[in-house]
C-alpha cells in the first residue's frame, strides 16, 4: 500500500510538475471556493543532518502555504495568531519528538508577512516546559522569528463545554481558543495506543487537567477536540518522522526521513495523509475513521485534489 | 528610649552593610538554586556550606572522605584565631536575621538590658557542640539538624520559599480572577506586568511543596521569635558553629579595651551588645569582656557617650586595665 | 626603641603557649563530660533500629541517584535542602521516619508527587558532602534508585479493561523498561475488547518513577516504585 501511493504520488507530481506555478495557485486566480483545501510538497533530495535540513524546512512550509494560496487566506492584518506546535517532549529535533524549529520559524514569518499583529507559540508539554521549550531549539527559533513564546499560565485554563461524545467538558487554555487564527503544526510520530499522533492529537495540548485519562477512549476524545478546537490552518511536518516506539521517541535510528509536508483545512484529510507518511493505513487508526464518521473531514484526502509540488 | 545622639559609627554601617550583602548573597545563591535550561545551577549554590568549619568537621569526623570544596572553611577558622567570632558578626546570614528580629523589639535601655545581658547559660551551646561531635565520632550525626546554614537553607527551602512562592501565585491568580478596578482602570494592567517580572527573576512555576515543611517553618518561625525574649537567642545559647568559632577564638588578636575612668556605669553598651560580651566588665577579672562571645560588631564603641570603648591589637595581661 | 619582642603579634603568638589571665570559657568537667555521654548514648540508641544494621529495607526509602550506601548517607547529610530545592520536579522530600529518626529530614524521592527527571544531575552536582556525588549523565542514567511494579488490581487494563499505557508512554529508558502485552479481555458490558497490558523489566527499569507519577490513577498509582534493586545498596536486590 505505501508503495503505491508512492508512485501514484510521483506520478501526480509528475504530472502537476510543469503547471504548479500557474492555474489553482496563483493567488490572484484562488476564490474561497476554489482554493486548494490541501496541499503536499516534497523536497527533491534530502540534506544531511543536520545543516540542509533548517533551508528544507523553510522552503518547504513556503510552498506548501503558497500553493494553498497563501498565508493571507489564513491571517488577516491585525490578526491575533496562535502557533500551536508539537513541543511536548524533551528532545532535540533529530530526534523527531517534535514539530521541527524552522518549520515553526517559517510560519511564524509568514504570518507576520501577512500582517499579523501577534504571533504566540505555546504547548502544554508531557515533560516539563522548561526542558522541551529550549532542548526543542522551538523556543530560540521561534523568538528569532520574532514570535511570543508563551509558557502556558496556570490560571488561564478554563473549564469549556466541549459537548463530544468522550468529553463534556474540558479545561481549555483560554489565550489559544480566543485568538482569531489558531494555526496547527504537528509532527507525524508513532503512538502505542492510538497508532499514529498527528493534527488531532497534537490539539491535547491546548487541553490543561488530567489528559493522562484520555488514553481510555481516545477514539473519541480526539475528535471531540478536533470538532472543538477547529484549527483554521494544518501544517504537518514530515520531513523527520518517527515511524516506530513514538511518541516519546529517542532513538535516532528510529526517525526516518520523508522530506514531506502537507498543509490545509480538512484535518482528517491531513492525519490520513500523514498516517501514509508513517507507513500506516489511516483506516486502521480508530480515530481517523471516527472523526471521518462525524463529518469532521475526509480520509479520502485524494479526493480533495491536493495541490503537489516538488522542491 | 534613653539613646545616645551620638552618630553611629561608620564601622557599624560598614558592618550593616556587609551584614546585608551576606544575606542577600545567600537568598540569590538560594534563587539560583534550580534548573537554568542547561543541567547546571546558576552558580556556586554551595558557597555557605563550603565556608562553614561545621560542615568540614562533622564530614570529618564522620569518617567521610572530605570534598575539597569544604577545606575553604578552613580559612574561616583561621581568620577567627585573629578576630574571633566575626564571622557570626559580619557574615552569617541566619545571625543577621536574628539580630534584625531582635530590633523589632526596642524598649528602653532597661528592659533591653535583661534581653541583652550575659548569662552563664551562654555555656550550653559548647555543650551542644561536644554532645554532636561526640555523636557524629560514634556514628550519629546530627549536626545537620543543628548547624546554622542547614537551619537556614532548611527553612527556606521546604518552607519559607514555597509559602511565598505559593501565596504570590494565588494572590495574582485572584487579582486575575477578579480582575478589580473602576471602569477602565483596572488593577490587572498593573499587576500582570509585575507578577511577569517577579516569575522571571523569583517566583518557580512549579509550586514546591515539601512534607514536614510545616513543621520546619515553624521551627524556625520559633528560633526567630526566641529573639524577642534573648537578643541574639540561637547565636549565645543554641549555635554550635558559633561555639566551634568561639572555641577558635577564644585568645583574638583584636580585643576591647575599656577606659575604666572614662567610663560612667551608664551600661549602654550592654544594652546594644548582641552576644551578650559582656562589653562593661572590667578587663582583668572574671566578669571582664568576653572574648569567646564577642561578635567585633562594634555597637558597643559606637554607642559609648564617653568613648571608653575601643578595639586595639592587644594580649591579655596583668597590666590590661 | 621599641624590642622585637613588645610586638604585639609576637606576644600574641606566644600567649597561645602561656596560659595567662583574662576570661576562660568555663564548662564544667561534668557538664562536658554528660553531653558527650549523650551523643554518644544517641549513637548507641539509634542502633536499636532493624534499618540500622541493613537487616530490614523501608520500601519508601529511595534515595536521589548518586547517593551512597545508607550507613555512610547518614553520615555524610547534613539535612540542609539544597538537592530539595534544586530537584525540579519536586520530588525530593524531607524524610520522615523512613530511614528511622536519625535520617529525619534526609532527602528520599516521593514519586506521588514528583520523579526522578532522567536527563537531570542536579542533585548531585549542589550536595555539599558529597553524600549525593556529582555523576556524568551517561553513569547516572545507569543507575538504580529502585523498582517499578504494576498493581494489577488497580492498574486500568488489568482490572477494568480499560485501555492505558501512559505508563509506557513516558518511559524514559532507551529501550523502554515498560512493555505492553496485547491481550484480549472481557470488558463490563460483556465485549472482547482488546488492551494493551504493562509489564516492568527489571533488568531495563532505573526506579525513576515518572510511571508512578503520571498514572492516572491518582490516590494511589497503578504502577509504583520501591527500593529494592537499588543501585548503591548490595543487599537491598532481589535478582539473581
Amino acid at each position: 500500500m505505501t508503495d503505491l501511493s508512492r508512485r501514484v504520488f510521483l506520478k501526480q507530481v509528475a504530472l502537476a510538475g510543469a503547471g504548479l506555478q500557474a492555474g489553482l495557485l496563483s493567488p490572484g486566480l484562488a476564490s474561497a471556493s476554489t482554493a486548494p483545501k490541501m496541499s503536499i510538497a516534497k523536497y527533491r533530495t534530502s540534506p544531511a543532518e543536520s545543516e540542509g535540513v533548517a533551508e528544507e524546512a523553510a522552503r518547504l512550509t513556503r510552498q506548501v502555504i503558497k500553493d494553498l494560496g497563501g498565508m493571507s487566506r489564513f491571517v488577516s492584518k491585525g490578526d491575533v495568531v496562535w502557533v500551536k506546535p508539537n513541543i511536548a517532549w524533551d528532545r532535540t529535533p533529530e530526534q523527531a519528538g517534535n514539530t521541527n524549529p524552522d518549520v515553526v520559524a517559517t510560519v511564524i514569518r509568514m504570518c507576520y508577512e501577512a500582517g499579523a499583529k501577534q504571533v504566540m507559540v505555546g504547548d502544554n508539554p508531557c515533560n516539563a516546559a522548561e526542558r522541551t521549550y529550549p532542548n526543542s531549539r522551538i523556543q530560540p527559533a521561534a523568538e528569532k522569528a520574532g514570535a511570543r513564546v508563551v509558557q502556558l499560565d496556570k490560571r488561564k485554563f478554563k473549564k469549556m463545554a466541549l459537548n463530544g461524545k468522550a468529553l463534556k467538558d474540558w479545561e481549555m487554555y483560554t489565550d489559544m481558543m480566543e485568538v482569531d487564527t489558531f494555526i496547527n503544526v504537528p509532527i507525524a510520530k508513532h503512538h502505542g495506543l492510538a497508532g499514529a499522533t498527528l493534527g488531532m492529537k497534537n490539539l491535547m495540548g491546548v487541553c490543561g487537567g488530567s489528559r493522562n485519562r484520555f488514553h481510555q477512549d481516545l477514539t473519541n476524545v480526539l475528535p471531540d477536540l478536533a470538532a472543538f478546537v477547529k484549527p483554521k490552518l494544518i501544517i504537518l511536518d514530515g520531513i523527520r518522522v518517527l515511524p516506530v516506539n513514538g511518541p516519546r521517541g529517542g532513538n535516532l535510528d528510529d526517525v526516518k526521513r520523508k522530506d514531506t509536508m502537507v498543509a490545509g483545512v480538512d484535518q482528517v484529510a491531513i492525519d490520513a495523509f500523514g498516517a501514509t507518511l508513517l507507513g500506516m493505513e489511516p483506516k486502521k487508526i480508530a480515530h481517523i475513521v471516527e472523526a471521518a464518521n462525524r463529518g469532521l473531514g475526509t480520509m479520502d484526502y485524494t479526493s480533495l485534489s491536493p495541490a503537489e509540488s516538488l522542491v | 528610649m534613653a539613646r545616645s545622639t551620638r552618630k553611629v559609627s561608620a564601622i557599624v554601617w560598614l558592618r550593616r552593610c556587609i551584614q546585608t550583602l551576606c544575606l542577600l548573597l545567600f537568598f540569590y545563591l538560594f534563587l539560583q538554586t534550580a534548573y537554568h535550561p542547561i543541567n547546571r545551577t546558576g552558580g556556586p549554590v554551595a558557597l555557605f556550606f563550603e565556608l562553614d568549619p561545621l560542615v568540614l568537621a562533622a564530614t570529618w569526623l564522620a569518617g567521610a572522605p572530605v570534598p575539597l570544596t569544604l577545606l575553604f572553611s578552613l580559612g574561616t577558622l583561621g581568620v577567627s584565631i585573629f578576630f574571633g567570632r566575626w564571622f557570626c558578626g559580619w557574615v552569617c546570614p541566619l545571625g543577621t536575621l536574628h539580630q534584625m528580629m531582635t530590633h523589632v523589639r526596642g524598649g528602653s535601655t532597661a528592659s533591653r538590658l535583661n534581653r541583652a545581658v550575659y548569662s552563664p547559660r551562654q555555656r550550653w551551646k559548647y555543650l551542644v557542640l561536644i554532645g554532636l561531635l561526640a555523636g557524629t565520632l560514634t556514628g550519629l550525626n546530627l549536626i545537620g539538624w543543628v548547624d546554622p546554614f542547614s537551619l537556614l537553607y532548611r527553612s527556606l527551602a521546604t518552607a519559607i520559599f514555597p509559602a511565598f512562592n505559593s501565596g504570590s501565585h494565588a494572590l495574582f491568580a485572584w487579582l486575575y480572577e477578579s480582575d478589580p478596578g473602576l471602569g477602565s482602570m483596572r488593577v490587572t494592567r498593573v499587576s500582570e506586568p509585575v507578577y511577569e517580572v517577579l516569575r522571571r527573576y523569583l517566583l518557580v512555576e512549579g509550586r514546591p511543596q515539601y512534607y514536614w515543611g510545616i513543621l520546619i517553618g515553624l521551627v524556625f518561625g520559633g528560633i526567630l521569635a526566641l529573639n524577642l525574649w534573648r537578643h541574639r537567642f540561637w547565636c549565645r545559647y543554641i549555635c554550635p558553629l558559633g561555639a566551634l568559632l568561639g572555641l577558635a577564638g577564644k585568645n583574638p588578636l583584636l580585643r576591647l579595651k575599656k577606659d575604666q575612668e572614662a567610663c560612667n556605669d551608664c551600661r549602654l553598651c550592654v544594652a546594644v551588645c548582641p552576644a551578650g560580651a559582656n562589653p562593661d566588665g572590667p578587663s582583668d577579672r572574671s566578669d571582664a569582656w568576653k572574648p569567646a562571645e564577642c561578635f567585633f560588631c562594634w555597637n558597643c564603641e559606637s554607642v559609648c557617650p564617653k568613648q571608653a570603648i575601643s578595639f586595639e591589637f592587644a594580649v591579655p595581661s596583668r597590666e590590661h586595665s | 626603641m621599641k624590642k622585637w619582642s613588645d610586638n604585639v603579634m609576637w606576644r600574641w603568638l606566644l600567649s597561645f603557649f602561656r596560659p595567662g589571665k583574662g576570661p576562660r570559657i568555663n564548662l564544667g568537667r561534668r557538664n562536658v563530660l554528660t553531653a558527650g555521654a549523650l551523643g554518644v548514648g544517641a549513637a548507641c540508641l539509634c542502633r536499636v533500629h532493624p534499618q540500622a544494621s541493613g537487616r530490614v529495607f523501608n520500601p519508601a526509602l529511595i534515595r536521589p541517584p548518586g547517593a551512597v550506601d545508607e550507613q555512610e548517607f547518614l553520615s555524610r547529610c547534613i539535612r540542609c535542602g539544597e538537592c530539595m530545592k534544586v530537584c525540579p520536579t519536586n520530588a525530593i522530600q524531607p524524610a520522615g521516619l523512613e530511614a528511622g529518626i536519625k535520617g529525619m529530614w534526609t532527602p528520599v524521592l516521593n514519586m506521588n508527587v514528583g520523579y526522578c527527571e532522567f536527563d537531570c544531575t542536579l542533585c548531585g552536582q549542589v550536595c555539599p558532602t558529597d553524600a549525593i556525588r556529582e555523576l556524568p549523565l551517561e553513569e547516572k542514567q545507569k543507575i538504580k534508585i529502585g523498582q517499578s511494579f504494576v498493581d494489577k488490581n488497580r492498574c486500568l487494563p488489568y482490572a477494568s479493561a480499560r485501555p492505558c499505557i501512559v505508563c509506557e508512554e513516558h518511559c524514559p529508558t532507551p529501550t523502554k523498561a515498560i512493555w505492553v502485552e496485547e491481550i484480549e479481555v472481557t470488558n463490563a458490558s460483556g465485549q472482547k475488547v482488546l488492551v494493551q497490558q504493562p509489564h516492568v523489566d527489571p533488568e531495563l527499569c532505573v526506579g525513576c518513577g515518572i510511571c508512578q507519577n503520571k498514572c492516572p490513577i491518582k490516590d494511589q498509582s497503578g504502577i509504583y516504585v520501591t527500593s529494592v534493586g537499588e543501585t548503591r545498596n548490595s543487599e537491598n536486590q532481589m535478582l539473581l
